[in-house]
């Protein structure tokens, strides 16, 4: 894996195949936690339709007489609570906002996932849409973090700390002694890299500033 | 509408032109700070060094007031910052 690089006007990154294929489905399970239809399976051209339409959702919910709060801790961090003291509040933002905020999500996704299904390693950003795919990294990354249980800095350190741990017993063929939840570090692996990739496209993104304000 | 109520109704307008409202950003463990920064930057137009101000607020004590204005105002703003995948809610200012 490279990291995002200004490439003629792209931000550009390097992922080999089995990153791609990884990167590509854990962005298609978030879409479908948000609930949008499975990546990859719409064949038809209703669906092709369907799918160029601006917001999918929208329509869909306007019909809906309230929306409750997601009972998943991981779409209640994609979709807050933004009034947590005031009931009221909190449900008039979710009614008004709950469809497009999905829509939104899951059309940046959707684009992530259309750009690392083409093939070949480069994973091909354009400038004006590197904020798009930032923000979508960051959902992935907020679901990994919920799954994996992150809710303060501290907890973000120890895991760093237990993948290292893991790293070197499995290294030294020393994992039999210690008991290692691999579910959990390959999980914590995959967050890992994509905070990482995360990085260089924000540097990216500030880097492109710099060069405007000149 | 009788004078009583038509009273009513403009004391209402004007409470509701007073009514300020803020938009708060948590924090939490997830958002890198330069992204942070950079939402700050690209949504709300600070400067590098406010946004910079902004979110070392949010990592340190946890929260900042980003932004204030009337109750429609700041759901667009909420909206956004849960659009860029930041923690975000409204409440009266003051409470």
């Amino acid at each position: 894996m490279r990291g995002f690089r200004a490439e003629a006007g792209n931000a550009v990154a390097e992922l080999d195949d089995e990153e791609r294929l990884v990167v590509a489905r854990i962005v298609a399970d978030v879409a479908l936690l948000l609930g949008a239809d499975a990546f990859g399976l719409e064949q038809d051209a209703f669906a092709d339709t369907v799918s160029d339409i601006d917001d999918p959702f929208e329509y869909l919910r306007g019909f809906e007489e309230s929306i409750r709060e997601p009972s998943d801790p991981a779409i209640l961090r994609l979709l807050p609570n933004a009034a947590p003291t005031d009931r009221e509040v909190a449900d008039e933002f979710r009614r008004l906002t709950d469809g497009e905020l999905r829509g939104t999500k899951v059309r940046r996704l959707r684009r992530m996932w259309d750009q690392l299904s083409q093939g070949g390693d480069e994973w091909v950003v354009p400038a004006d849409e590197a904020l798009a795919t930032a923000a979508a990294l960051t959902d992935v990354r907020l679901v990994l973090a919920s799954r994996l249980g992150l809710k303060t800095d501290d907890d973000a350190d120890r895991l760093h700390h237990e993948i290292e741990l893991a790293s070197h017993a499995l290294d030294t063929d020393e994992d039999g002694a210690l008991p290692i939840d691999h579910e959990r570090v390959w999980l914590g692996m995959l967050y890992q890299a994509l905070t990482w990739l995360q990085g260089t496209l924000v540097d990216f993104l500030d880097g492109t500033d710099e060069e405007t304000d000149v | 509408m009788d004078t009583q109520r038509e009273l009513e109704a403009e004391g209402g307008v004007a409470t509701r032109l007073d009514d300020v409202w803020v938009t708060i950003v948590w924090n939490d463990p997830v958002n890198l700070m330069t992204y942070v920064t950079h939402v700050f930057q690209s949504y709300f137009g600070f400067s590098l060094e406010v946004a910079a101000q902004r979110m070392r607020e949010v990592h340190e004590n946890g929260k900042s007031v980003v932004a204030s204005g009337p109750r429609e105002k700041m759901e667009v703003d909420v909206q956004a910052m849960h659009s860029y995948g930041l923690w975000a809610t409204l409440q009266r200012s003051g409470e």
